[in-house]
């Protein structure tokens, strides 16, 4: 939450934002997670911490999951950003979000967006992961509620349904 | 209810109400409040330990084009604490700041940079006072009081003596006493701190939303600082990323930015970063324990002498408790004929401590379930066999005249111990790895609440209109507990109807009633049992409704989704037609349900008695697996086995999930948490420094629900989010001297303290050596 | 606090143009996947007025084989260069390292030349402004005590880059650019014994590419931290070890985590021509106790990071001597 001096310069941004293009005049030093939540709305972004330590921001920048707390905007010009609200399909909840809330993958639901990215971004690369590979893949998004039993089960059970 | 033990386990669970919005990314947490108009809050902290105020001057930082508001301690002259006989500290430093980050001042500006701007003009000297980081420093004769009611620096001595310690000790075959100490941790919440707070002068009414676990205890608060009247003043839970205690307290930047709020006239959001997170602390402080446990050839406990010394930080925020928790939830999970326990509470130059997941219990626990298992070692006895000698019989009353009406933890022992295979693996492990157990409980809520007003413990509103839909209203915050969820099927269960019908409105003062917050475990069984009291008076209108529409009897009326007369289908109602029926004359229904502890719950007549009281314990056993590599230190857990006997399982899922959950955080503790300073600074105050255990090394945990189904309970609940907490860190303890033979005396666990403890053993086998070659 | 100092993008097409602009703007940094400096610049560590943004430069962005070797450019992610498969053919050290850095996100955005270049880490320097300004800022940051070691006059901040030890263990160059075009050398010499300067890099250049010899030896990579990820790393040990009937044909050793720069053990070559016995594995151990400097920079003690890169050391290189990949327990150690 972050608010931009008037001084500092800005350049145009154009990116596919949850499948649409869009085009916004963003300050050269904003973060893409202020961008993502102050600029373009999506609050399903989180933020856990002060820089690259809990993966809570985690987004898909051209497919790929990274924390959007230590990215900045700008390098996302004419990309592809995907975030959690995203996922959703003619207002279906994707196979992810569908088995996290039906086996309890999230608890407070915090880390969840940024999990799910992660775990979304496995699954497209990998589409039937074993549990140490989930493990390994989730390994940068911190959850202090659920000691990731019921999140694995979670991801596990999406790769299991039919995208 | 069935009373099939397994059955919690077959049951399936539902899936928490409020579950979509969470993965869906809806769910708007504090920070994700509409903020667009509201100014931006900041606080200036103590860069100083300890010292007196000499000069504090804002007023270049008012001078600061677009600065709204700045506020010091002149603005807030009463004090505040979770303790009405503790209130000892100011939202905003008066006089003297006590640890470094102390709040001291704050700014309201219209944007982040400015408000930065203007911290950096507020200018700050104090004389400096000598600052003490641990207990003993604080202790030591001569050591000048932090706060001058409180010579050498205790909050609170506590000595309690129960049965005949002495003879105990007497008839005792091994006396062993230890020396453990636990670091002190936190509860790194993956939210951090935030809260938006809109004053409006022409009204005078303050709006606060909050991550609060207790909207009440906030409520008043804020009327006490503000000096408003409580009717002025509305405080709304959005979505809550995790608590586990940390907001439980009244925190010091809630009251900030409601004085903020009013000194700016608007709206102030305020979001503490993650280092302020650990400034701001609250949590499970470093403790020394030094114990001392009899025990008859058989393994029967005899006597147990416990001391206690807890550095609580500068403030006392909740230390009474829990210096009094630590010491009476030494009972309530075995039978033990005599207990004396002395405890302190200290006051040191760094962030104040609070409360915890397992608030008090852990580290008394942990050093309690270590030292039985050496003790077991020294007679030759099996762990389990240890703990079996000394079981309780409920219904019972321990010493300190707690009542236990429900025990599962023999079965909790045959659960973990027959899915670990415990008997045939045990002492059979190859070198490096090893298996350790251990026990533990916690409280079903505190039987007696901090604020006594005579009021029942807890209260819930179920109101029914003409669109048949039900709606609970409960001041209990959802803090990703699932409490919500409960209170859904709690009602939905007693009347018979399905899930989907009910609704749950909670934590907004102004429309839910009030409650007495999410902390020691208490919703499920308070809350739970005054939804279910609800139901039962909404289902008494709605049975009566059907008898007159059915022309039947009362007493033969199924209440449900369709109403029937006994088991009979030919004449059956939809709810909707007997809602129709109940609405008549009367219009509306809004029914009241309230739970209240009996007096005989409420603890012994000691003073401090009433602390450790509830009206259930949860009881865990788990076994741990380790595999400690000797080179580095690094100890792997490769298995735990946990079982926990909640009572009754009401929503299944959901219990597991609290069980892992709480499991996990033990293992956080054990092996990887503390937090460390270096002159009061934090050299943690990071999630890349404070080490919360990431999904790579976190084991499989494999969990069985135990009910043992208390007579109090709602349909036989108790508590199941806190109880197998305490188990952990002894059982890694336990699991780690069975695998290399060393016993770890300090926690956390970590590859350091390890290596550190096999360089120590080869140094004394050297000598040893050495000594008998000399001789 | 976490607010993002002021700075100016710029975004550069070729080496070329990244020079220039370098040149051009003294206050300037590069900046490539950003997950170190952008958490520094938050922490008010440094406030450049323009970031140079390596990341839109496709020469950097390489990984290339041949009869010469391997040449891995500097813009190459780490997430890539774990996935490489000439790396996991060939180079096992650079792969183990790339797996083990930070976490997936991380690897993902970082690069080889960012991890390369990485700054030093002391506990009293990774801390926010607030902190280090009530601690009296530092040697290393404007300050003028170390608070490791009051007495002296360096800083010994660690050099904490997993990349780096693979990378020497393999006799590795680095490609260099400047204003005065290009220059090849040792990877060693990039860095020096000095937490506050640790990078022998000129101000206006930049590391362009990283080059592994043909032919290497099997290698391995391993270090301790308490997590099993996003740590970095207390100490980490890279063995290259080549074998030839029995004896020790060539030994390298490499270390990072335990001095402000990343270092070639040295000493080895008196092992060249012995078994990899136990006398062998002790006298490495000694050799690492002796040479790694572990201050009280980390939160773990300077004795145990000792200790523990002398384990990993004589562990990797065991492994590696009795020809099989290193165990389960050794992948355990991560
Ligand atoms: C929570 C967390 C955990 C981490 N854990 C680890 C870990 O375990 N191991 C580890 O090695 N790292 C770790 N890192 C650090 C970092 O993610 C990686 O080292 C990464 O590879 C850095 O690359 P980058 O491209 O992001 O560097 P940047 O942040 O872009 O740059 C780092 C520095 O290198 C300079 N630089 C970048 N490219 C060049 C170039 N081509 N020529 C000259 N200078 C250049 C920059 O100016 C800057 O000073 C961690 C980071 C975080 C936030
Ligand atoms: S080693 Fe000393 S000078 Fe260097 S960063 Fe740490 S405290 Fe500062
Ligand atoms: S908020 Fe981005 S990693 Fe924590
Ligand atoms: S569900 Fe609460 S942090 Fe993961």
């Amino acid at each position: 939450m972050q608010t931009q001096s008037p001084r500092s310069r800005k350049r145009l941004l154009k990116l596919k934002l949850n499948g649409r293009w869009r085009e916004d005049a963003v300050a050269e030093n904003q973060l893409l997670v202020d961008y993502l939540r102050d600029v373009a709305g999506l609050t399903g972004v989180k933020t856990g911490c002060d820089g690259g330590e809990c993966g809570a921001c985690t987004v898909l920048v051209d497919g790929e999951a990274v924390p959007s707390c230590i990215t900045l905007a700008a390098r996302c010009h004419e990309q592809s950003v995907e975030t959690i609200e995203g996922l959703i399909q003619q207002g279906r909840p994707n196979r992810l979000q569908r088995s996290f809330h039906e086996k309890l993958g999230a608890q407070c639901g915090f880390c969840t967006p940024g999990m799910i990215m992660a775990a979304e971004a496995l699954l497209r690369r990998n589409p039937h992961p074993n549990d140490g590979e989930i493990r390994l893949a989730l390994s940068g998004n911190l959850c202090r509620c659920t000691g990731y039993i019921k999140i694995i089960e979670s991801v596990r059970t999406a790769a299991e349904t039919p995208a | 209810m069935s009373a099939d033990p397994t059955a919690g386990a077959k049951r399936p669970g539902v899936p928490l109400i409020d579950g979509i919005e969470k993965v869906t990314g809806r769910a708007r947490y504090t920070a994700d409040l509409m903020h667009a108009d509201a100014l931006v809050g900041r606080i200036f902290r103590s860069p100083f330990s300890h010292g007196e105020i000499v000069r504090l001057d804002v007023s270049k930082a008012r001078a600061v084009e677009g600065v709204a508001g700045i506020v010091t301690g002149t603005d807030c002259p009463h004090g505040y604490g979770v303790l009405p006989v503790a209130m000892n500290e100011y939202p905003l430093a008066r006089g003297r700041v006590r640890y470094r980050g102390e709040p001291v001042a704050a700014v309201a500006a219209i944007d982040a940079k400015t408000a930065e701007q203007a911290l950096e003009l507020i200018e700050f000297e104090v004389r400096e006072l000598p600052a003490y980081y641990t207990s003993e420093e604080a202790r030591a004769p001569g050591a000048i009081p932090l706060h001058d009611d409180k010579p050498g620096n205790l909050e609170r001595e506590v000595h309690h003596h129960f049965g005949d310690v002495s003879r105990g000790f007497a008839e005792a075959d091994l006396v062993r006493e230890e020396r453990i100490s636990c670091a002190e941790i936190n509860h790194a919440q993956i939210e951090p701190h935030a809260c938006l707070a809109d004053y409006d002068p022409m009204s005078g009414r303050l709006t606060m939303q909050s991550v609060s676990q207790v909207g009440y205890y906030l409520h008043l608060m804020l009327a006490r600082c503000l000096e408003m009247d409580t009717s002025r003043i509305r405080v709304v839970k959005p979505f809550i990323g995790g608590g586990f205690g940390a907001r439980v307290e009244v925190l010091n930047f809630e009251i900030v930015t409601a004085l903020l709020a009013r000194a700016a006239s608007g709206k102030v959001m305020m979001q503490l970063t993650r280092e302020e997170n650990f400034l701001t602390h609250r949590a499970r402080p470093q403790t020394d324990i030094r114990l001392k446990l009899g025990m008859r050839r058989d393994g029967r406990i005899t006597a147990c002498d416990c001391e206690v010394v807890q550095r609580g930080g500068a403030y006392a925020g909740y230390g009474i408790v829990t210096i009094l928790y630590a010491g009476a939830l030494l009972q309530g999970l075995y039978d033990i004929p005599s207990i004396k326990y002395d405890g302190y509470r200290v006051y040191a130059n760094l962030p104040p401590c609070g409360a915890m997941r397992g608030h008090g219990s852990v580290n008394t626990r942990h050093a309690f379930e270590c030292l039985l298992d050496r003790m077991a070692r020294d007679l030759g006895l099996d762990p389990f066999a240890v703990r079996r000698a000394n079981l309780l019989r409920a219904p019972t009353r321990t010493l300190n005249d707690l009542m236990v009406n429900s025990y599962g933890l023999e079965e909790c022992l045959e659960r973990v111990e027959s899915a670990s295979k415990w008997r045939a693996r045990i002492g059979k492990l190859p070198r490096g790895k090893g298996l350790g157990m251990a026990c533990s409980h916690y409280v079903s809520g505190a039987a007696k609440p901090i604020h006594w007003t005579g009021e029942p413990h807890a209260a819930v509103n179920v109101r029914l209109d003409f669109d048949g839909g039900i709606t609970a209203l409960t001041g209990a915050a959802d803090i990703g507990q699932g409490s919500s969820t409960m209170v859904a099927i709690a009602v939905a269960e007693t009347l018979g109807v399905s899930i989907e019908r009910v609704r749950v409105v909670a934590a907004d003062s102004m429309v839910t009633p009030k409650d007495n917050g999410a902390y020691s475990s208490r919703i499920t069984f308070m809350v739970g049992n005054a939804a279910i009291d609800a139901a039962r008076k909404l289902k008494a209108i709605l049975i009566e409704a059907a008898a007159r529409k059915l022309e039947a009897r009362p007493e033969d009326i199924e209440c449900g989704e369709a109403f029937r007369v006994g088991h009979g289908a030919q004449s059956s109602l939809p709810f909707a037609e007997i809602v129709k029926e109940a609405l008549v004359d009367r219009g509306p229904i809004t029914v009241s349900g309230a739970f209240t502890c009996p007096p005989e719950a409420q603890g012994g007549k000691h003073r401090g008695g009433a602390v450790g009281s509830t009206m259930g314990f949860s009881y865990a056993a788990q076994v741990v697996e380790v595999d400690v590599d000797e080179a580095t230190g690094v100890v792997r857990v490769d298995k735990v086995w946990a079982a926990l006997d909640c009572g009754h399982a009401i929503n299944p899922l959901a219990v597991e999930g609290q069980i892992e959950g709480s499991v996990w955080m033990g293992m956080g503790q054990a092996l990887s948490e503390e937090t460390r300073y270096v002159e009061g600074l934090p050299l943690h105050a990071s999630l890349l420094e404070y080490r919360v255990p990431t999904s790579a090394e976190s084991p499989a945990i494999e969990v069985q629900i135990v009910e043992s189904h208390d007579p109090y309970g709602p349909f036989g609940a108790k508590e199941a989010s806190e109880g197998a907490l305490a188990g952990f860190p002894p059982a890694l303890v336990n699991a780690v001297a069975n695998a290399i033979g060393i016993d770890m005396d300090e926690l956390p666990v970590t590859p350091d303290r390890i290596v550190e403890a096999l360089v120590e053993r080869r140094r004394r086998a050297r000598l040893a050596t050495a000594q008998r070659a000399a001789s | 606090m976490t607010l993002m100092p002021e700075f100016e993008l710029a975004r550069p097409r070729d080496v070329g143009e990244a020079i220039a602009a370098r040149h051009e703007h003294a206050g300037s940094r590069f900046i490539a996947g950003g997950t170190d400096l952008l958490v520094q610049l938050r922490h008010g560590i440094d406030r450049p007025d323009v970031l140079i943004d390596l990341s839109a430069i496709e020469e950097l962005g390489k990984i290339t084989s041949g009869p010469g070797g391997a040449r891995i450019g500097a813009g190459v992610s780490i997430a890539a260069l774990a996935r490489d498969a000439t790396m996991a053919a060939n180079y096992r050290a650079v792969k183990e390292a790339a797996e083990m850095i930070a976490a997936p996100g991380h690897r993902a955005m970082g690069t080889v030349g960012g991890n390369l270049c990485l700054d030093t880490r002391c506990i009293f320097y990774n801390q926010s402004e607030w902190w280090r300004r009530a601690n009296g800022y530092c040697l290393k940051h404007r300050g003028d005590v170390c608070h490791v070691a009051p007495q002296g006059q360096r800083c010994h901040a660690a050099f904490a880059g997993d990349l780096a030890p693979a990378l020497l263990a393999l006799g590795a160059e680095v490609e260099i650019a400047g204003t005065k075009g290009r220059r090849r050398m040792p990877l060693g010499d990039l860095y020096v014994e000095d937490g506050r300067a640790h990078l022998t890099l000129s101000e206006h250049e930049l590391v362009v590419a990283a080059h592994l010899p043909p032919d290497p030896p099997p290698s391995a990579y391993s270090k301790v931290c308490v997590r099993g990820a996003i740590d970095y790393p207390l100490a980490g040990v890279a063995v290259a070890l080549g074998m030839n009937e029995g004896v020790v044909k060539s030994l390298q050793i490499a270390l990072t985590g335990t001095n402000s720069r990343p270092f070639v053990l040295s000493g080895t070559d008196a092992m060249v021509g012995r078994p990899i016995d136990e006398a062998a594995l002790q006298a490495i151990e000694r050799l690492v106790q002796k040479q790694v400097q572990p201050m009280r920079t980390t939160n773990a003690s300077a004795h145990y990071r000792r200790l523990a890169a002398a384990a990993l050391a004589r562990r990797l290189t065991a492994a590696l001597g009795i020809g099989s990949r290193p165990d389960a327990a050794v992948s355990a150690v991560r």
